[in-house]
């Protein structure tokens, strides 16, 4: 990070410095959730538990895959989930460029109208606080035990099933 | 240089005292001193700062090119001699004064050879500009609102487009430099509060009104226009709540008059409706961000135009005062002829009409009447204001048979009077229009002081374009255009 550059807010300053992320919906009655897999390994196999979990509650759900996880999403299924789907769930982030980059996603759907929750590894908590905080958002964040790439399938599936209650909050106004 | 005048030297410098010298090589004077500083040198106890070449001097000098130093000492000219005890400045002189250099080093025989008096050059601290960038980089701007950190790659631009900074269209980033720069344009003070913006009814202050015209594009000598069109906008009467919020399709359109337009280059010529020129732009698009960022005017958010207009973006010209003839728009709302001020109406953006082939000034008031009608709804009456532009090959028209302005807006009224019993609600066929208990009266179409009349465009072309008024000037007192005074 070699350049920093100072503004001044514009506005009355009556709202908190970072955007507050897209209000999501009241129930996921009727919306299809996007289930963004960052590409990272192991991802995949949290992400198939989700998608169950989903499935046993009524949910409709879509997977999306990215190409890398060191990159962002390519525009294109930036638009198709835009136009596909109603909420996101961006997962699974354990490492620096995948925080970052999967941080960037989170704030470019919910941008597109697609509000979400980034689910990341507690190792990187301050880094999402951080990116967040460079790029003025607000986003929501579920954090699970790090790291995941040494465990069993049956410890990542017993992950998706400890957070699946906290993700439908975020991706709803339930509390 | 003997080792007597040396030790002279050395005697008279006590420890506690000391000097600095500033000096770019592109100085001509500073060149010609360039023997006797290396002497100051010598003696331990001055120091050199150059502003531009490090190789100048070198090795005696310390590189200022970044100018921090010049800034920190406020160095006006080149060179520059300051003299210290205990570390507080006691005396400088500036540029090559002989008395002056020998009084402050003490050195009774320093410049022997040299002309008695030669002056420096500007500082490069001072160049234009650059004094603004330092004061960002290495002083108290003094600003007051909040700090907003870009870190790593994030381009500033998209920076604003993120935090919802923008009408959709890119903006120059509100650095300390720019917003310095742009408080550079009025004398007013930055902390100053000129009103409450609506809808949130927030504090504005010049500085915020500053960092909206960087982010719009204005220069900073576009400031005493665009603080005239916030203070207007912010009048009640204005009505710049409802005007914002409204489902219309309104927004502010600002006229300049005055000498100001001509000097900060407005257009009234050639498309003055339209694009290209930057201090129409900008101007309009200043008071626009300064609704939306500072007043919290969102479109879908509390401004809840149905459709809205090209015109919310940014809609703003001056007046073509340039013929005797014409008396301008600020004259006729109560200003005297060469007043520098703001009109600012409520309204939308433009109907164009074409009349290629009226001839005398009658036609071409029935002509233009026939037109104005149609503004809101033909069969509306007094339920809004318009702004008549009035092009110079029209106006020709009425002026070649000596119809001055207060004829050809009594003519028109004259031609827009109709009766009622065919604009009540469903005459004609048609839902919309006028109560039905005024059917038996003879109806203006709008208010005697409804119609504004404006004289812009290019020098050719049988054309004039009209800006229905806001639905809000249905309420005659209530909501009113507003001129106001620009103070430079």
């Amino acid at each position: 990070m070699s350049t920093t550059t100072v503004l001044r807010d514009p506005t009355a300053e009556a709202a908190p410095v970072r955007r507050a992320r897209r209000t999501p919906p009241w129930s996921l009655d009727d919306i299809t959730v996007a289930l963004m897999d960052i590409g990272k390994m192991r991802g995949d196999e949290f992400i198939d538990r989700l998608e169950q979990l989903f499935e046993e509650r009524g949910v409709a759900t879509k997977r999306w895959k990215k190409p890398t996880n060191t990159r962002t999403a390519p525009v294109e299924m930036l638009q198709e989930i835009a136009e596909e789907a109603d909420v996101v769930v961006v997962a699974l982030s354990d490492c620096g460029s995948c925080t970052s980059c999967s941080t960037h996603d989170l704030n470019d759907l919910d941008a597109r109208g697609v509000p979400g929750v980034s689910v990341l590894t507690e190792e990187f908590r301050s880094a999402f606080a951080g990116q967040c905080e460079t790029i003025g958002f607000d986003g929501a964040s579920i954090f699970v035990p790090h790291p995941v790439q040494n465990r069993t399938t049956d410890q990542l599936y017993a992950m998706a099933e400890n957070v699946i209650e906290d993700v439908i909050c975020a991706i709803t106004r339930r509390k | 240089m003997s080792i007597g005048v040396e030790d002279k030297a050395h005697d008279i410098m006590e420890s506690a005292v000391s000097f600095k010298i500033y000096v770019k090589k592109a100085c001509e004077t500073c060149t010609l001193l360039q023997p006797l500083i290396a002497r100051l040198v010598e003696t331990g106890q001055a120091t050199v700062f150059v502003q531009d070449d490090p190789a100048f001097f070198s090795p005696l000098a310390i590189d200022d090119s970044t100018l921090e130093q010049s800034f920190h000492d406020d160095i006006e000219v080149t060179p520059t001699l300051l003299k210290f005890a205990d570390g507080r400045e006691t005396d400088r002189v500036f540029g090559w004064d002989r008395a002056e250099w020998r009084r402050i080093t003490g050195l009774a025989d320093l410049g022997e050879d040299l002309r008695a008096f030669q002056p420096g050059c500007g500082s490069k601290s001072r160049e234009p500009g650059v004094y603004e960038h330092l004061v960002a980089r290495f002083g108290d701007s003094g600003l007051e609102s909040r700090k907003i950190v870009i870190t790593g790659f994030e381009d500033p631009l998209e920076a604003a487009f993120e935090r919802g900074w923008t009408d959709g269209l890119p903006v120059i980033p509100p650095t300390d430099e720019r917003i310095l720069r742009m408080l550079g344009g009025t004398r007013r003070d930055k902390h100053e509060v000129v009103g409450r913006v609506p809808p949130n009814l927030s504090p504005v202050t010049i500085e915020k009104i500053a960092i909206n015209a960087v982010m719009a594009g204005c220069k900073p000598e576009y400031m005493p226009v665009v603080i005239a069109a916030v203070e207007a906008a912010l009048e009640p009467v204005f009505t710049m709540h409802g005007l914002l919020c409204t489902t219309c399709f309104s927004g502010p359109i600002i006229v300049v008059n005055g000498p100001i337009a001509k000097r900060i280059g407005m257009n009234w010529g050639m498309n003055a409706l339209g694009q290209g020129n930057r201090a129409n732009a900008t101007i309009g698009r200043a008071l626009q961000l300064i609704i939306r960022n500072v007043g919290g005017g969102i479109p879908g958010d509390l401004d809840r135009s149905t459709l809205g207009g090209p015109g919310k973006y940014t809609f703003c010209f001056a007046e073509d005062e340039t013929d005797p003839s014409w008396e301008p728009l600020s004259v006729a709302r109560g200003l005297e002829r060469g007043e520098n001020a703001v009109t600012l109406f409520q309204g939308d953006g433009i109907q164009g009409v074409v009349d290629q082939r009226s001839a005398t000034p009658e036609q071409m008031a029935k002509s233009l009447a026939m037109s104005l009608l149609a503004v809101g709804h033909p069969k509306l009456a007094e339920f809004t204001n318009a702004m008549l532009v009035l092009s110079p090959e029209h106006y020709a028209i009425f002026r070649n048979a000596g119809w001055d302005r207060a004829r050809i807006t009594a003519e028109l009224h004259a031609e827009m009077v109709r009766p009622g019993a065919e604009l009540v609600f469903g005459a004609q066929g048609v839902g919309e229009g006028i109560a039905a208990d005024r059917a038996g009266e003879m109806v203006n179409k709008f208010w005697p002081e409804g119609l504004l009349i404006v004289r812009a465009g290019g020098q050719a072309g049988l054309y004039s374009a009209i800006c229905g008024g806001w639905t809000g000037g249905r309420f005659r007192h209530e909501s009113q255009p507003v001129t106001r005074r620009i103070a430079l």
